[in-house]
């Protein structure tokens, strides 16, 4: 019980570690932060709302995201996008994440 | 207001204070009104209470979910917490202090007082001095929640920047530093020492039950406030010495001279009353009164009192010439 629950709380912290690249990686294009999660986890990464909606938000404080209102459905969505600061720590991002992953491997292998 | 609204309104309520609620709450309801879109089409079903029931209970409760939004749920946060603290312990020591010699001023006024009415001042003073720290602890930690909540980061971050030096662990503790409440509590009790000497000496004495009645007999002789202008010459020296150290907050060269100055003048006052005639009123007559009759017991007790004073006095001597004797040491060794 101890042991699943442990694990559990690793594999947490292993996404919630990832979520921020994950998130700016798959927002080139417009999404709205149910349409993003569903993208997500789409492509197996589920993330719970609690956990990304703040984030977007966080991201957007940060510069590193843009956001806007729009009106579909008689339903108003908040829209997210990389912004210009976001496009240019991306590539970065993605090097220190494949830096991670190969010593990683080397460790586990 | 159907179920979503209520659940959106609870989230919100648990967001008063947080930056951007009304976005925060357009949103939620935006993505909830799309899950149970995505519900009912799946189902085949049209939306309903059920639905909603379902989908708020795995959405999570309200104070849960307002509490991924908050990410810096305290009142007072580890940023600005050192400098509440160090803001704090000056303003609490400053009111503690202030209303210390207005109470200490209010008993000289009123002097001389019973010992039922120099007691319910002094108790009433305490009572102002704990209303009031309290209230200048409420009033700081609303102005720091207020920084809290509405400075930004970038604007307020004390020593976040500032690279920690790993050779300030190897410095020693300054031994010439001083605890600011040892200065206080020194300046308050010779304040007490100030006025009960000079303004209730009847205080001091023996209290016995007459009846149903307290009797005081003195303690003290003619022959102690004889040398009463002396030692308060000695207590205001304490007062401007502890005052001195209070200021510059540690020993300097003049509060040190300050101090073996008054040391000096404690000692001659402690040596006129060895030598001068008994500083206490324990005669047979006041004995008497206070209800001693078996004259061995009269002459035991007036001689252990007088020789038990002289020991007394004697280590008082002792007592300042060490203390001297550190001063000096410390001056010439500069700790």
């Amino acid at each position: 019980m101890a042991n699943t629950e442990s694990l559990e709380n690793v594999v947490l912290e292993l996404r919630r570690g990832v979520i921020v690249l994950a998130a700016l990686s798959q927002l080139s294009t417009e999404e709205y932060g149910y349409s993003l999660l569903k993208k997500l986890a789409d492509l197996g990464l589920e993330v719970d709302q609690g956990t990304l909606y703040p984030l977007l938000r966080r991201l957007e404080a940060q510069g590193l995201l843009e956001s806007v209102w729009k009106l579909e459905e008689a339903r108003p969505r908040r829209y997210y996008v990389i912004s210009a600061e976001g496009k240019k720590l991306l590539p970065k991002m993605k090097k220190e994440w494949a830096g991670i992953v190969s010593v990683m491997d080397k460790m586990l292998s | 207001m159907n179920l979503i609204d209520r659940y959106v309104a609870e989230v919100g309520r648990h967001l008063l204070l947080v930056k951007g609620r009304t976005d925060i709450e357009k949103e939620l309801r935006s993505t909830l009104e799309d899950m149970l879109e995505e519900r009912a089409q799946k189902t085949g079903k049209p939306a309903d209470e059920a639905m909603q029931v379902d989908m708020l209970k795995e959405y999570g409760a309200p104070h849960k979910v307002a509490e991924t939004y908050n990410p810096n749920p305290y009142l007072i946060g580890p940023r600005i917490f050192p400098f509440f603290m160090f803001i704090l312990k000056i303003v609490v020591a400053a009111v503690a202090f202030g209303l210390t010699i207005a109470t200490a001023i209010q008993i000289m006024a009123a002097s001389p007082m019973s010992a039922m009415e120099l007691l319910s001042t002094i108790g009433k003073g305490l009572l102002n001095i704990v209303s009031a720290c309290i209230a200048a602890f409420g009033n700081i930690a609303l102005i720091f929640a207020l920084i809290e909540r509405y400075a930004p980061a970038a604007e307020f971050d004390i020593d976040e920047k500032k690279e920690w030096d790993p050779a300030s662990l190897m410095k020693e503790p300054e031994p010439q530093e001083v605890k600011v409440w040892e200065p206080i509590l020194a300046i308050v009790l010779t304040f007490i020492a100030l006025s009960i000497f000079n303004f209730n000496p009847h205080l001091i004495g023996f209290y016995y039950l007459d009846g149903n009645e307290w009797q005081v007999t003195p303690l003290l002789s003619e022959a102690f406030f004889r040398w009463l202008p002396l030692m308060n010459i000695a207590w205001v020296a304490e007062i401007v010495m502890n005052g001195m150290l209070l200021r510059s907050g540690k020993w300097t060269t003049s509060s040190r001279f300050v101090s073996i100055g008054t040391k000096l003048l404690q000692i001659v006052i402690l040596v006129l009353l060895i030598a001068g005639p008994s500083i206490l009123a324990l005669t047979t007559d006041n004995l008497q009164t206070a209800g001693v009759t078996d004259p061995e017991a009269l002459n035991i007790l007036e001689t252990m009192a007088n020789t038990g004073m002289d020991i007394v006095l004697g280590l008082g001597i002792f007592g300042s010439i060490v203390e001297i004797i550190k001063i000096i040491y410390k001056m010439v060794t500069n700790k």
